[in-house]
């Protein structure tokens, strides 16, 4: 038995499939490449996956994980490969490697977001106003109801910068299993806030996408 | 053009966006460039019921197997992303190209239930395309179509296709591309184009018929025109083994209602059930041997990943080689960890042998349809189930461990009695009285029998498409009925439903072309996803119905003499109305009609197909004891 680790990416049509559903894809996938996946023992037998990090909806990404175990003798390149050739080409294995971190390692995850808007300027003042308050405070739904976060204390705001079609954002922000804040969070709150403070400015789209899944030392989950 | 920059800024503010992008593996793209026909395949409900929906996935393949076609799915957006196309002037697509489907060359609705025509007319107006299909001018496409169940009576939306293909499409679809593509690069024109269609055997053009009226409002005549054929036969497939079936399906990302492989094992019935439209419009039965059943679902379990796999039939415990066809089955589902699931079992050929083989399949519970509660009322619908045979099952089932058990009914049955109703709870506890019987009865879990009792929708080509429905005053008086009988009764649950939906069914299903403008006038006020209890609004339908001068009442409810025109007598589908009467007197004499593999019954079918559904020099010995008695 092998335990792989997997990066895929998710873009495209393929960002709109949610994580549950997501799950059955996957369990399918295996299923249609041929590819033996280790079953859990027990009343009710189902292939072993594991997600160590959730993709909110609609949030592009390469760097997503996916834990499995080969029961037999296939190479984990084969395993890759005939994935591929059953997955959407918008949902991609884009490498295997044995597991090293566990999954409660995971602390952070990296984020750019792009803010479509015809005034780019009149955002950026926005945003500055917008981030300069002491704090951000949002409601954020967790498995007891809704809590009260700071968003701004959570979040750390790499870079801004002004383009010609909007507002674009390097953001980290904290990810596992104890605390996890989307970066939807805090966008969600500044296009809320936006209206009464600044009215005149137009947006868009929200482009997300996670650039990478870190440790808590900063380095790469993987 | 590709309309995925205009449709994904919206997705985020819907429910369930993955339902409007496309992307699922299995869905067939193609070179737009090499193509000569482009089918937009619409189902007029939302994507998680049309893609439950087998005879999408079958014409799907059937189509897209030709390299020179290109078969796409639509389906009904829901009303929030329908509130969003309009306010961005988003029109309707198709979702492997998502180009919009006002560019193909057919628009193709499958009609599965009555009550979704308002979806047609809405799905037609998203995309651009004029409702009427007067408006639709003289350039070829796109063509509207339709096909499915519903086509049987077409008339209520007969002003809004330009063609209909009745029975099965597997070949009569591509003969139509076909002719479409040669005459279309000749330069031909729609009504060219319908008047050469109309040829087809299984093609029904209606803008080729003109329909007058007695005064009383029934039909006086169905007059063709311009060649076109006076009776219109349906399509059927002679040999059902060797017709294709899909090798994949596409497999939806989000949950739909059956989401599973589903291998389709044999078509028609034999049975005979006088209230049941799809045992005699799929007439002759027909089915797939062993060998293809199990090959066929291999190959689709090993193409879709799927870890369900289900057998879609009529009554699939009527198929002669059952007890083979479940071991083939059954080695390679338990071999491949695939949960195995049966529907449509019908209770009087559940056999022991069967029942040994169902226990190694995983099951939520038992259903069966005994569909009335007294042998009198079961005999005059010919549902040939003794309440013996409903005991002997319940036991087998309850000796299996099941404790709960789900019961089938109808109301508002010709000839129906206030003592029929209550027969159906009676019925019930003598299930449970049963069970408190048996020695050895599954301990822990109280038994639970569910009664559900549907109102009873009389439809055309059945015997009992001369019978008028039960009024409203009637079935909330058999309601009532229920609920008296019901109380007390702590093992037995029953429900129903408001009567005003089966109403609108039956107005649809029986209704002729002056419908045509009630429908449309029924869409304007706002009417959608009538099957839907959430959207659905009867008093808009009776507004709709006023506007036009029509109630509903001569539809729904008034006697049908024999010798009256109905709207849907000028289509064949191999049922003789002279069996349809002989069965209807008997129906009134209570008099029961043996299945026809025990004895033919003379429906009219072999007058067309020219020789015997069975072979009935084979001795009954061979067969399943389920189809001996």
């Amino acid at each position: 038995m092998v335990p792989v680790r997997a990066t895929f990416e998710k873009r495209r049509r393929a960002k709109y499939i949610s994580h549950l559903d997501l799950m059955r894809c996957m369990q399918r996938a295996f299923r249609r490449a041929g590819v033996p996946i280790w079953f859990t023992e027990g009343f009710n037998p189902h292939a072993y996956l594991m997600f160590p990090l959730a993709l909110s909806l609609g949030c592009e990404s390469g760097c997503e994980c996916m834990d499995f175990r080969i029961d037999g003798d296939m190479p984990m390149q084969e395993a890759m490969e005939r994935l591929n050739r059953v997955l959407p080409p918008d949902l991609q294995i884009l490498a295997v490697a044995a597991p090293v971190r566990k999954h409660t390692d995971i602390a952070f995850a990296d984020y750019a977001v792009r803010l479509d808007s015809e005034q780019p300027d009149a955002l950026r003042t926005a945003w500055d106003a917008f981030i300069a308050q002491p704090e951000i405070l949002v409601e954020k739904k967790t498995k007891r109801g809704t809590a009260q976060v700071d968003v701004k204390a959570q979040a750390e705001i790499q870079d801004v910068q002004t383009a010609a079609d909007g507002l674009l954002l390097k953001l980290r922000l904290p990810a596992g299993t104890s605390v996890n804040v989307n970066p939807g969070l805090l966008t969600d709150a500044f296009l809320a806030w936006l209206p009464e403070h600044a009215p005149e400015v137009q947006t868009g789209t929200v482009h997300a996408e996670r650039l990478a899944i870190l440790c808590a030392d900063g380095t790469p989950f993987a | 053009m590709n309309l995925f920059e205009k449709i994904e800024p919206l997705l985020l503010n819907v429910q369930k966006p993955a339902r409007y992008i496309g992307g699922e593996p299995g869905s067939i793209m193609k070179d737009k460039s090499q193509i000569k026909a482009r089918f937009a395949f619409c189902f007029p409900d939302r994507y998680d019921v049309g893609m439950s929906h087998l005879g999408m996935k079958v014409l799907y393949a059937v189509i897209n197997q030709r390299p020179e076609y290109w078969c796409e799915r639509v389906f009904a957006p829901d009303t929030d992303f329908e509130a969003l196309m309009r306010e961005h002037h988003l029109p309707l697509y198709a979702l492997e190209s998502l180009e919009p489907i006002k560019d193909f060359d057919f628009i193709g609705f499958t009609l599965q239930y009555e009550l979704c025509y308002t979806n047609i007319l809405n799905m037609l107006d998203l995309a651009g395309v004029p409702v009427w299909q007067r408006d639709r001018g003289e350039s070829i496409a796109p063509i509207v179509c339709a096909g499915g169940s519903c086509a049987c009576n077409p008339e209520p939306i007969a002003d809004f296709v330009d063609l209909f293909f009745l029975g099965e499409g597997e070949e009569v679809d591509l003969e139509v591309m076909d002719l479409y593509v040669k005459m279309r690069d000749a330069g031909a024109t729609r009504s060219e184009f319908l008047k050469a269609a109309s040829q087809i055997q299984g093609v029904y053009v209606p803008s080729l018929y003109d329909v007058s009226y007695h005064e009383d409002g029934t039909v006086k005549a169905v007059t063709p025109k311009d060649g076109a054929p006076a009776t219109v036969r349906k399509r059927i497939i002679e040999n059902f083994d060797k017709c294709p079936a899909p090798e994949s399906f596409v497999v939806p990302f989000s949950e739909i209602v059956h989401d599973r492989a589903v291998t389709e094992v044999l078509r028609g019935c034999l049975r005979g059930c006088r209230f049941c439209q799809a045992g005699f419009l799929y007439r002759p039965f027909r089915e797939k041997t062993p060998e293809t059943i199990c090959e066929q679902s291999k190959k689709l379990i090993d193409n879709t990943g799927y870890e369900e796999l289900s057998l879609c039939s009529l009554s699939t415990s009527d198929h002669s080689r059952i007890e083979e066809m479940m071991d083939g089955l059954l080695t390679f589902t338990e071999n491949e960890h695939i949960n195995l699931s049966l529907p449509s079992l019908r209770v009087d050929n559940f056999s022991t042998g069967l029942m040994n083989r169902l226990r190694r399949v995983r099951s939520s519970g038992l259903t069966f349809a005994p569909e009335a509660g007294t042998q009198r009322m079961r005999d005059v619908i010919n549902k040939n189930v003794t309440e013996e045979e409903l005991m002997r099952t319940c036991k087998i089932a309850f000796n299996a461990g099941q404790t709960s058990v789900k019961l089938y009914f109808m109301m508002g049955l010709p000839t129906e009695t206030d003592d029929d109703i209550r027969g159906i709870i009676e019925l019930a506890q003598r299930v449970v009285d049963m069970f408190y019987e048996m020695e050895r009865r599954p301990k822990g879990k109280p038994v639970q029998i569910s009664c559900s009792i549907a109102t009873f929708v009389p439809k055309p080509f059945t015997p009992f498409e001369f019978h008028p429905q039960d009024t409203r005053e009637m079935i909330a008086h058999k309601q009532k009925i229920l609920e008296e009988a019901v109380a007390g009764h702590k093992r037995i649950r029953a429900s129903w439903h408001f009567p005003e939906t089966s109403i609108l069914e039956a107005v649809l299903a029986k209704g002729d072309r002056r419908l045509c403008n009630v429908i449309y006038g029924a869409w304007k006020r706002g009417c959608i996803f009538d099957a839907w209890s959430e959207h659905f609004n009867y008093p808009l339908w009776l507004e709709a119905f006023a506007e036009q001068g029509l109630n509903v009442e001569f539809y729904a409810n008034r006697p049908r003499p024999y010798d009256e025109v109905f709207p849907w007598d000028h289509l064949d589908y191999y049922v003789d109305k002279a069996f349809l009467i002989r069965e209807n007197e008997k129906a009134k004499q209570a008099q029961t009609t043996k299945h026809c593999r025990l004895q033919c019954a003379g429906c009219g079918v072999t007058k067309v197909t020219g020789h015997p559904c069975f072979d009935y020099s084979k001795p009954l010995r061979d067969l399943p004891e389920a189809l001996t008695s």
